[in-house]
């Protein structure tokens, strides 16, 4: 019995540990950022990669996500003759809800995976070690361009997805429903303008929009580069560790995402 | 038939490796198979004393390194170490190294060898600050790293060169990107001084700048990017230099490469060194002084003819089974 209970303080001591260093990461890389010397190329270098390279991915995924919203929903309201609202069901949706998750979900997948084996390949072919020898800090060279690159380009994607996404829905409502184009970006506007403003001009849609993927954009960088730096046992540790990675971000999008839409709808009083 | 599958004479056609040996009573032939293979058993018991006396014959041929540094350093120059491990402790686990203590001083070069798992590479960790011990100190130029900051250890890395086993280029970038990395990251020199040094950094590795420079290193052949990785170490003009086993999974003319390179930065920049290698012809070629690790501890320090001479059972069971 003394034993079990041994093991499990060990274990608890042993996930508290890597909480710590996981967000020990997250505040270094984010402190870095601020640090001399600035690593602008790789900065530069990682908004293309998380940025510029997932546009393809993203852009199909948010317009056919809207289309199907568009279609599923014209199947409703067809039974109260509301077809005229699809803009308003299709936009909120996409802003609020799937233009964020969604991003969050293929960047964790396309670029998440990417950085752990990356950084995995460097740790098991000594480039880590090879880095601190030559007297540079691997998270500042490494890290915070990374997190720095996901934190900008994540909102950036969503706001792409978000549109992209209303155009599908657009497209199917024109299409297939019968509902005139300019009547359904009038009821995506009526939709967005309805939840009130912040600072005046800021609709309240947009900041729920935003803020969520920033948050993601830095989980899915955190979390691929503490799996990839912490990767251990050659070639089959890199494949565990991009893994881990994509699922831990995945599930971090998802569960994250209900905390701050509790928040944000508390905060901003929609 | 090919001429691989014939024995040294040609005449007589080897047997294939792995076949059934044939059944019955041994012919004459099979006799005579039977005779060389105790001939080579004998051989090979007979083994450590031809090895150390090739070793010793090897040392009378050619000057050693030790005698080199001895007639090019005198003793004055010799006081302060500039690299001193004084009695260290460190274990995770478990145990890895107990009261090891060893010194380099000004020019040295020291190799540390001893068996797979005794801490080798882990003392190099100790001296580029990467591990901290749990006892000792671990002192450059008599100033004890132990208690540096991790901005100070980066700060006190820059002196330092390191040569890692599979040679840790970053694999993407140019070898170019790669030597003139230290520079662009700690000096102020300019895109043409950066490209100069790199040239002459490669040259002196006997690497052609025009033809290597703007490849990957997956380009590369083993020994290449292990010169790249020593020009890489040395493109800063450390001090010290440290070698994880630059030798291994080489060819024995790349080795030999490697080892008169690692000389001729002793002897031409007098570099202050530490090679962790299990290549004993080439330790005995380059090192000053020879540290033996066994079971965490230091079983021997001293020169190469001291190591060679020695009667200790496991000096000479380690030397007559390399």
């Amino acid at each position: 019995m003394p034993a079990l209970t041994e093991r499990l303080a060990d274990a608890s001591k042993q996930k508290l540990r890597t909480v710590q260093d996981y967000f020990g990461l997250a505040g270094k890389a984010l402190r870095f950022a601020f640090v001399r010397p600035f690593y602008h190329q790789d900065l530069v270098q990682q908004m293309d990669e998380i940025g510029v390279k997932s546009l393809g991915i993203v852009l199909l995924t948010g317009f056919f996500t809207g289309m199907v919203l568009a279609l599923q929903s014209s199947v409703q309201l067809q039974t109260f003759g509301a077809t005229m609202y699809i803009g308003r069901l299709v936009s909120a949706s996409m802003i609020r809800e799937l233009g964020p998750v969604l991003a969050g979900l293929m960047v964790a997948g396309r670029v998440g995976s990417g950085i752990a084996a990356q950084l995995g390949s460097m740790r098991v072919t000594e480039q880590i070690d090879a880095l601190n020898t030559l007297g540079t800090d691997p998270i500042k060279k490494l890290v915070t361009p990374r997190v720095l690159g996901a934190l900008i380009m994540m909102p950036v994607l969503t706001v792409i997805n978000d549109f992209v996404g209303i155009l599908g829905g657009n497209l199917i409502s024109t299409l297939l429903v019968g509902v005139p184009t300019g009547l359904y970006w009038r009821t995506v506007w009526e939709q967005i303008a309805s939840d009130g403003f912040t600072l005046r001009f800021i609709p309240n849609d947009f900041v729920q929009g935003l803020v969520k993927p920033f948050v993601f954009g830095g989980i899915i960088a955190i979390t691929a580069c503490y799996f990839g730096l912490n990767t251990t046992g050659g070639t089959e540790g890199v494949g565990q560790s991009t893994t881990r990675t994509v699922v831990l971000s995945s599930i971090l999008i998802l569960v994250l995402d209900y905390f701050l839409t509790q928040i944000l709808l508390s905060v901003l009083a929609v | 038939m090919s001429d691989d599958t014939r024995d040294a004479a040609g005449s007589r056609p080897l047997p294939p490796t792995g076949g059934v040996e044939p059944a019955g009573p041994p012919s004459a032939e099979q006799s005579a198979s039977e005779e060389r293979r105790q001939d080579g058993r004998r051989a090979s018991e007979r083994r450590p004393t031809t090895i150390r006396r090739a070793i010793r014959d090897e040392l009378a041929e050619e000057e050693s390194t030790d005698e080199f540094y001895a007639e090019t350093h005198p003793q004055e120059h010799r006081v302060t170490p500039v690299i001193e491990l004084d009695h260290v402790y460190l274990g995770f686990d478990r145990p890895i190294l107990e009261d090891v203590s060893i010194e380099a001083r000004k020019g040295e070069t020291i190799c540390l060898v001893g068996e797979s798992g005794t801490g080798k590479s882990t003392t190099l960790k100790l001296i580029l600050r990467l591990l901290v011990p749990d006892r000792g100190n671990v002192c450059i130029h008599g100033e004890d790293i132990t208690n540096l900051t991790f901005e100070e250890a980066l700060d006190a890395r820059q002196h330092m060169g390191m040569v890692f086993q599979s040679a840790a280029l970053f694999d993407s970038m140019s070898v170019f990107e790669n030597v003139a990395y230290p520079l662009r990251e700690h000096t102020a020199l300019d895109d043409d001084e950066i490209e100069h040094r790199v040239r002459e950094k490669l040259a002196f590795v006997d690497l052609d700048p025009d033809q290597v420079m703007g490849q990957l290193p997956s380009q590369l052949s083993g020994g290449m990017r292990k010169r790249v990785g020593i020009a890489r170490g040395m493109a800063n003009n450390p001090e010290i230099m440290l070698y994880d086993e630059p030798t291994s999974g080489l060819d024995p003319l790349s080795t030999g490469t490697i080892t008169r390179l690692i000389m001729k930065l002793q002897r031409e920049l007098d570099v202050t060194s530490v090679v962790v290698s299990h290549d004993i012809r080439s330790v005995f070629r380059m090192a000053t002084r020879v540290a033996v690790l066994n079971e965490r501890r230091i079983a021997f320090f001293g020169t190469p003819e001291e190591m060679a001479a020695s009667d200790d059972k496991y000096l000479r069971d380690f030397l007559g089974g390399s």
